[in-house]
């Protein structure tokens, strides 16, 4: 047996099942998308492009769309500078092999705690009367800040929380790649009397283009899937200042009425969106990293 | 004809023992025959301490009781689907004021009276609850837990201002506006601000229909008016003598806010009364007096309890024992169990308000407000199967108001009437 044919033949019957799975969700949600199916009852009836036709109408579904999208780009870009400030800040500041693991110990804590847990003690944290937050910014003599009643900070508010969770964890990925790299290009810059910023700016992060373009895609995978945290801490408002499409999606199929069928059309516009921005994206990235 | 004082005892003695003789006769017969009870449930304490007695009721009847427990969304979608798709998988389901209308419409719930045991005391049900639970008089579900509104008031700061509690509306908005000061971290109101159909909306309810509001006239939504404009700017106007960041303060923020000391006057939900008693918790133990809401509010009443499904149990055996489970965990010595444990929260009947148990958990002056409370309860939400879809878009409107994202609100109620119209259109 050639290693080509072992390889096909170990991985095919994960892949059925996997292809499966997605195929008659994906099938199901399309079937649904184009009937007016309601949760309250079993009558229903084929609607054609109904669903679909009507969403271009509907400005929540346009605000949702527009929230996902800055909801993407503060969180992934958030996190990536998080994360090489703090990698290169530890790498630079600790030397010592025990505490800089104990703090990347300390680092992968927030990430291993459920997002709903996360969301709730934050909530807490941000409260305006209760929360430890408000007591320092009163300290300091700031006042109260409304950070999630206040529709002009609550996404960012929300963003720093998924951001404290996955930045800190790539930091600890980030010092560990730092650590492993070759040593000759940062003497020789050195040697050239490059300082430290410069070291880093022009010789190490060029070096880990490649890493943080699949960091980058990871966390944009990621922040698709902020359904929890946004529900608990702020549930899409105010008004609709944080509600993303999954979110407006999960509302309309669940809570509003069980709208299944327009929900469905809503996912599966999402889909679409997603699946060609991401081979948008990945398709460029692969230039990037070479 | 005579009849002799033996002979009238006699027949006495065996009219009382009939419905046991055919309760008898009922589990001789059912035995057995049923072998899963399924109930939907939802983790409220009064069904998880169920828990620890469901061996008894397990052994009475030869079942086994399976209780699945969901969120309360994921309870309502499971129920229904259940029920609509005509599954019947559920013996037993778990009701609330919000589906109630929906159910009986279908068809899909029994009245109570038809299917619980004949000597099961359906009028020791606290009369608010027993509202909520009814649909055209007739009760349809056996609530555990649920009330109204009362009003808590900090009894410490309204002697210290020379103010007596408040009795009638305007008497409240000028005690929250007399007693708020910020500069102390001390707010004289808190109210949900948080939207959906169970949060903004059913605080701001009793204000609306204080104001002379109504849902739907003819059928068609007629909510738009300016009973609703003036609720909401009261609402709005309240909301300023609050905490930071009530525009989207849920029940909890509310009520922990309360018991934190920094509120003065809080219409919630009457459950709550025992939480401010709570002295690991509630930093106002000993200081909260509790009184009705003052007039003209009425009180937003509400319950969750237990009904029978007429599609998951169809045969008569399967509606004997679902029937005899819902008497069975609704009944007053299941409630004296659960006070004996602790659980002062969920109390439905009216021989446990008056037990020693429950005068033993509760001050005296809240039993009182809960009982005066009691005949001014009704179901002030639109009762509608369209509800859930209307109440949220409101609850939407009312955030963003709140919040000050939008400020016509004329303009924004015309556009949930809108789609209401919407809504209503499809449950037709």
């Amino acid at each position: 047996m050639t290693r080509q044919r072992f390889i096909l033949l170990t991985l095919a019957p994960a892949l059925t099942v996997l292809g499966l799975l997605a195929a008659v969700s994906t099938a199901g949600a399309v079937w649904f998308s184009l009937m007016n199916r309601v949760l309250g009852s079993p009558d229903y009836e084929f609607v054609g492009l109904y669903n679909y036709l009507r969403l271009l109408r509907d400005k929540r579904f346009f605000n949702a769309l527009e929230i996902s999208l800055i909801w993407e780009l503060i969180t992934v870009a958030g996190t990536l500078v998080v994360a090489v400030l703090l990698a290169v800040l530890v790498h630079e500041t600790v030397k010592r092999a025990l505490w800089r693991n104990l703090i990347c110990f300390a680092f992968l804590a927030p990430v291993l705690l459920p997002r709903v847990a996360a969301a709730f003690i934050w909530r807490f944290l941000y409260s305006p009367s209760l929360g430890l937050l408000n007591w320092i910014v009163g300290e300091a003599g700031l006042g109260p800040v409304e950070f999630l009643a206040n529709p002009s900070l609550a996404l960012v508010s929300v963003a720093v929380v998924d951001i404290w969770q996955w930045g800190l964890f790539f930091t600890v990925i980030l010092v560990k790649l730092l650590e492993t790299m070759p040593r000759d290009p940062i003497e020789a810059a050195m040697l050239d009397n490059a300082r430290t910023w410069q070291i880093h700016a022009y010789v190490t992060l060029p070096m880990l283009k490649g890493p943080l373009i699949s960091l980058a895609l990871v966390k944009a995978v990621e922040s698709l899937r902020s359904f929890d945290l946004i529900f608990v801490m702020t549930g899409g408002g105010p008004g609709t200042a944080t509600e993303t499409l999954d979110l407006y999606a999960y509302q309309s199929g669940i809570n509003l009425g069980g709208r299944v069928s327009y929900a469905s059309a809503m996912s599966i516009l999402l889909l679409i969106v997603t699946t060609v921005a991401f081979t948008l994206i990945w398709r460029a990235s692969r230039k990037w990293s070479r | 004809m005579t009849m002799t004082l033996k002979g009238f005892m006699a027949g006495t003695a065996c009219a009382a023992l009939l419905p046991l003789a055919a309760m008898a006769q009922d589990t001789a017969a059912c035995m057995g025959k049923l072998p899963e009870l399924n109930v939907i449930g939802q983790g409220m304490p009064a069904v998880t301490a169920l828990d620890a007695h469901l061996a008894e009721f397990n052994k009475k009847w030869g079942t086994e009781v399976k209780i699945t427990l969901l969120g309360e969304n994921e309870r309502r979608a499971k129920a229904r689907l259940d029920v609509s798709t005509g599954a019947g998988s559920y013996q037993v389901i778990y009701m609330d004021e919000a589906n109630l209308a929906e159910y009986v419409n279908a068809g899909w719930v029994y009245p109570l009276a038809d299917v619980v045991p004949a000597d099961y005391d359906l009028k020791d049900f606290r009369v608010d609850l027993a509202n909520v639970a009814s649909s055209g008089g007739v009760q349809y579900f056996a609530p555990f837990v649920g009330g109204g509104d009362i009003m808590m008031y900090r009894k410490d700061l309204l002697e210290a201002k020379g103010i007596a509690p408040p009795k009638t509306l305007d008497e409240m908005v000028a005690a929250i506006k007399a007693l708020n000061d910020p500069a102390n971290k001390v707010y004289g109101w808190s109210a949900r601000g948080q939207r959906g159909s169970g949060m903004n909306v059913w605080r701001w309810t009793p204000f609306f229909r204080a104001m002379g509001g109504e849902w739907l006239k003819d059928g068609a939504p007629a909510f738009a008016s300016e009973a609703a404009v003036k609720a909401t700017d009261l609402y709005i106007d309240l909301m300023h003598s609050a905490p930071p960041g009530v525009g989207t303060f849920n029940w909890s923020d509310s009520v922990e806010a309360f018991r934190g000391g920094q509120v003065a006057i809080l219409i919630e939900s009457d459950v709550f009364g025992p939480w401010m008693e709570d002295a690991s918790k509630s930093q106002v133990v000993g200081k909260v007096g509790y009184a009705p809401p003052p007039e003209p509010l009425p009180s937003a009443g509400w319950a969750h309890g237990w009904a029978i499904s007429t599609v998951g149990a169809k045969d008569d055996c399967a509606k004997v024992i679902a029937g005899d489970f819902v008497g069975w965990a609704t009944s007053k010595e299941m409630e004296q169990q659960r006070l004996a444990a602790g659980i002062a929260s969920d109390i439905a009947r009216i021989s446990s308000l008056q037990s020693e148990a429950y005068k033993k958990a509760v001050p005296q002056e809240y039993i009182d407000a809960l009982l005066a409370t009691g005949p001014r309860t009704n179901l002030l939400i639109m009762a509608n199967p369209a509800w859930p879809e209307i109440g949220d878009t409101l609850g939407l409107a009312l955030e963003e108001l709140f919040t000050g994202t939008r400020s016509d609100i004329q303009a924004s109620l015309d556009e949930v009437s809108f789609a209401a119209e919407d809504a209503l259109a499809r449950v037709k």
